[in-house]
């Protein structure tokens, strides 16, 4: 049992870490910098590195400035830096390590300590505060239970690859050891969403991702937007990504808020037993309000995990460097949301149906609609972007229709294998980006540059490869088991709307991945039918893009050659590849995580027909992407599109991403905005009207009764002996009439 | 009717209209005469109270002395129209006639018709020994050291006169340039 | 009838309201004047008549309204001195006598 309860070490180790870099590391780092590169260093630096110095017409005259002030960069890193990525790594892979030891025990494989009991085994816990009459009690507890151990196995297993990437992908970056700080908080704040025993806990986490998201996302403090290809700054992505976040809190706070007003406590396994907090007796003729509740605690996964209607912070989080990308708004912040349904899964069973029923239609509206956005974006990682919302869409079709029968196995499942081919999709994205990066100078993720770069960059070109396939549900690869299970799932149920969905989307989702594949490392004319090599576009792009050939602020196109990544890159490309594969095979994940759950039959997965079904319509997607593009050549299909009138016009339309964000700033400008003008005046008018309004009349009184003193004795003796006529009246009234 | 209630009839009126004069003649030399009248008149009160020194003081002292000075306090303020229209009221005369009248009516009603009003009051003159007129009696009354009497007023009052005169010169001088 | 109290009570009191609506609302300075010392005679009327109606024992007090008359006689024409060197002052001054425009004491 000391394993289990040792495991409080995975939790807090990676906060440990950001204290060591923060204060430690980072400190060094900065202390030991040079202050100003001569000349001789900088023509050194300028041949290896990305430092390039320019000369610009500055404040004091002519001066030499970098060329990249957005990614500032360092000649070299220092020992303070790569300390900074070596603590953050080891003991990030030491966690890894500890919960793949605790995974591989409570699985049955390895025995070490004695099984988990069902209920879990509270690690820490701790009174922040109880009321003595015992009303109110919050307390900050921590519990482990097998779906914890899968999800902090992901988690962590991610988390360390993805660090392993950075140290190359960030190489000689200025904020390196700044970068690692914020991965460890990020992971931190990841693993105590994981770790949370009671809804309290689950929010702190799920607030501190989203902090470490804005940190992250606005990594590059000085980097511009670029409207002309579409693409916010990184600061206000970061606020975007905040503020949807927020959106959907207000109503996870909400449905928290209900729960507790009804069953006095916050602990999941409180809520979900029997006793006299439980839901099952707190709601027991009102069924309606907990099904409210959940719904509006599923409000928190919309925003989260991205769902329609607030989505749209995804995409923009994608101008945060591709590690991030992978890590958090891949494989598991955004799968924070799924994991949260899955924890409080028996609150949603015992709510009515509608409970489950909306999270089955968000995520399936959700899929389809990110999907269909896809199929015409140019910036690769929009497209992965995009095919994450439409991923998590089906996490939570998966969640909707499973019931109490599959619990939350088959969403789970899901999300574990998605964590693996996409992150394995964002690292091979930001290995291209670097390389295009190199070549040209200039930054950019639009496809249309690339092309062919398989024959430069084989590594990752298979590794891409294998996860395309893997996304599309290829079969024997693991995207294979968990979404046709999900499919088939909903054909079970009946629900035969959702079925009709999930397998469309599944081909919109085989065609636009093999088309970012071919887009990007093939092209008509290359090797094995135009999937491996073919032309390479390069700065001057496809002819007639819209704004022609890539240039850098000098108004010169550098015509670099792209180049395979360094090891730190590709190590972690391969071992993601392998887990693409074989993720999928671990059949006994709906029992491990959800003991009454069947096991999944590999036999009976292969014989049924709805698997083929799937199967048919994915190969659907991936040849008539391979025609299009392969056969028919980009350039042709673009010239139908653009002469057909109602092709064009759902172009458009999907290319601008249904127009949902520009709605939602008029939604903000004129609602929002115009409402805070409305309260703005009542300030000015009403509030400091009546401040000023006082302050007006004892001005105007005293200007006023100024006049009384004239100066004149005359006035004076009339009010002295008018005073003393009303002094006679009254006196004889009072004396004749008033005994 | 005996004399005195006639004689009192007589100086009565002529005294509140020569005041009424003072107050509404157009001309501030025509008040000032009018004023002497009222000190007249006022000397004549006097002599029915019995009060023959005060009389005599108020003729020598205010038709006298008082007059002169206002006439000459006139002349040496003269302004163009000093027969036409030298005696102006000013804009609220209205609101001071309200008040002078209330003020008068109260004082008249609270001394006749109030109930608190002192019941009786007698007539004092025979409680005085006869032989003693009434100038030896406030002789008595303003300088006798040993028995009561009002010197110390009487000192304070000269020293006043004494500051009045000094001041006047002091205040009414021309200034040497 | 017979002259009782209340008759020189009476007349002080009318023509105390008299002189005041003289002093009130004349513009003239000596005008205003008039009326104070109208005001003034007003009141040694009202005084003398009192010491005349006086029962009040010891004999020393019947005559005390007079005295005070005296006193009033003096300072009244101390007054009346001073005040008219103080109109003839401000006269050569300002070149007028209108007690309305005397107002340097406003706000």
């Amino acid at each position: 049992m000391a394993l289990y309860y040792g495991s409080w070490l995975i939790l807090f180790s990676p906060l440990f870490s950001f204290a060591v870099i923060v204060f430690g590391t980072r400190v060094w780092d900065l202390l030991s910098r040079p202050v100003k590169a001569t000349a001789a260093q900088r023509e050194e630096a300028h041949e290896e590195s990305d430092i390039h110095y320019i000369k610009k017409e500055g404040p004091r005259g002519e001066e030499e400035v970098l060329e990249d002030d957005e990614d500032p960069k360092v000649p070299y890193l220092t020992m303070g830096a790569k300390a900074s990525g070596y603590v953050a790594i080891v003991i990030v892979g030491l966690a890894c390590i500890y919960s793949w030891i605790l995974l591989l025990n409570t699985a049955g494989v390895i025995s070490i300590a004695p099984p988990l009991p069902a209920s879990g085994v509270t690690i820490f816990s701790y009174n922040w505060f109880v009321q003595p009459g015992g009303l109110v009690s919050y307390v900050i507890t921590f519990r482990i239970d097998t779906l914890a151990i899968a999800m902090m196995t992901v988690v962590t297993t991610v988390s360390l690859l993805v660090y392993f990437y950075s140290q190359g992908y960030m190489e000689n970056s200025a904020g390196y050891a700044r970068f690692f700080a914020y991965l460890s908080l990020f992971t931190f704040s990841m693993l105590d969403i994981v770790f949370a025993a009671n809804f309290l806990v689950i929010f702190i986490g799920w607030e501190l991702v989203g902090l470490s998201s804005y940190l992250l996302i606005g990594f590059w403090i000085n980097k511009a937007a670029k409207p002309a290809e579409d693409r916010p700054s990184p600061a206000s992505a970061a606020i975007e990504a905040f503020i949807a976040n927020r959106v959907g809190d207000v109503g996870f706070i909400i449905g928290i808020m209900i729960l507790f007003a009804n069953t006095g406590t916050f602990d999941f396994a409180t809520l979900a037993g029997s006793g006299p907090h439980s839901v099952t007796h707190a709601f027991a003729g009102n069924l309606g309000l907990l099904t409210l509740a959940m719904i509006l605690v599923f409000c928190g996964a919309i925003g989260k995990s991205a769902q329609v209607p607030l989505h749209v912070w995804l995409p923009s989080a994608m101008e945060g460097p591709t590690p991030v990308s992978a890590l958090i708004h891949a494989a598991t912040m955004v799968a924070a949301g799924v994991y949260m349904v899955a924890r409080t899964y028996p609150l949603f069973l015992a709510a009515g149906p509608q409970a489950l029923g909306v999270v089955a239609w968000v995520g399936a509206i959700t899929a389809i609609f990110a999907a269909t956005i896809a199929l015409t974006q140019y910036d690769l990682k929009r497209i992965l972007a995009f095919s994450t919302i439409s991923q998590l869409g089906y996490m939570f079709v998966g969640l909707g229709v499973a019931g109490a029968e599959y619990g939350p196995g088959p969403g789970m499942f899901h999300l574990f294998t998605h964590a693996f081919f996409k992150a394995l999709l964002f690292l091979g994205a930001g290995s291209v980006l670097h390389a295009m990066h190199h070549a040209l100078h200039r930054e950019t993720q639009d496809m249309r540059y690339m092309g062919g770069l398989a024959k430069f960059m084989p590594v990752t070109a298979i590794t891409f490869l294998v996860a395309t396939l893997a996304i599309s549900g290829f079969p024997f690869f693991s995207g294979f088991f968990s979404k046709d299970t999900i499919i088939g799932l909903t054909f079970d149920r009946g629900d035969y709307a959702l079925y009709i969905i999930t397998l469309l989307t599944a081909g919109l989702t085989a065609f636009y991945m093999l088309r970012a594949y071919i887009l990007t490392f093939g092209g008509k004319g290359g090797e094995f039918g135009g999937l491996w090599g073919g032309p390479y576009r390069g700065a001057a792009g496809v002819p007639g893009v819209p704004w022609g050939r890539l240039e850098n602020d000098q108004g010169v196109a550098h015509e670099g050659t792209p180049h395979e990544s360094p090891l730190t890159m590709t190590i972690p490309l391969v071992l993601l590849a392998i887990a693409s594969i074989v993720a999928g095979y671990w059949f006994g994940f709906f029992s491990y995580v959800y003991p009454p759950a069947p096991v999944l039959n590999f036999g009976a997965i292969l014989t049924d027909w709805k698997t083929w079904v799937g199967v048919l319509v994915s190969f659907i997607g991936l040849g008539w992407a391979y025609y299009l593009y392969c056969v028919v050549g980009w350039v042709a299909v673009g010239n139908v599109v653009y002469n057909n009138p109602l092709l064009n016009f759902l172009h458009r339309v999907t290319l601008h991403k249904y127009y949902v964000s520009e709605f939602y700033a008029l939604l903000i400008r004129y609602g929002v905005l115009g409402l805070s003008h409305v309260e703005a005046a009542f300030d000015t008018y009403v509030v400091d009207g009546i401040v000023n309004g006082v302050a007006a009349l004892v001005r105007g009184a005293g200007r006023d009764l100024r006049h009384v003193e004239t100066g004149r004795v005359q006035a004076y003796m009339i009010g002295f002996f008018g005073g003393v006529a009303v002094l006679a009246i009254l006196v004889f009234v009072l004396v004749t009439f008033v005994q | 009717m005996d004399v005195a209630t006639l004689l009192f009839w007589i100086v009565a009126v002529i005294l509140v209209g020569a005041a009424l004069m003072v107050v509404m003649l157009r001309s501030v030399v025509h008040s000032a005469l009018a004023l002497v009248v009222v000190f007249g008149m006022a000397a004549g009160i006097y002599l029915l109270l019995n009060a023959e020194f005060i009389a005599i003081v108020q003729i020598l002292i205010y038709a006298g002395a008082v007059t002169i000075l206002i006439l000459f306090a006139l002349m040496l303020t003269r302004t163009e129209n000093i027969n036409r229209d030298s005696n102006p009221t000013n804009r609220l005369w209205w609101l001071a006639l309200i008040i002078c009248v209330l003020v008068g009516a109260g004082t008249i009603l609270a001394v006749t018709i109030s109930p608190h009003a002192v019941a009786v009051t007698g007539n004092g003159s025979g409680q005085i020994p006869a032989n003693i007129n009434n100038v030896v009696r406030i002789g008595q009354l303003l300088y006798s050291p040993s028995s009561y009497s009002y010197v110390l007023p009487f000192e304070i009052a000269s020293l006043v006169l004494l500051v009045a005169i000094v001041g006047a010169i002091v205040i009414g001088r021309e200034e040497d340039q | 009838m017979g002259l009782t109290l209340y008759h020189f009570v009476a007349l002080g009191a009318v023509l105390f309201c008299i002189g005041l609506y003289g002093a009130i609302s004349k513009k003239n300075a000596v005008a205003v004047l008039m009326g104070i010392e109208i005001m003034l005679n007003a009141v040694n009327i009202t005084l003398v008549g009192f010491s005349f109606f006086n029962t009040v024992k010891p004999y020393s007090t019947f005559l005390t309204g007079q005295i005070f008359a005296i006193f009033i006689i003096t300072v009244a024409a101390a007054e009346a001195a001073v005040a008219l060197a103080m109109i003839i002052s401000i006269y050569r001054k300002r070149s007028t006598v209108d007690v309305g425009e005397i107002d340097m004491m406003r706000w």
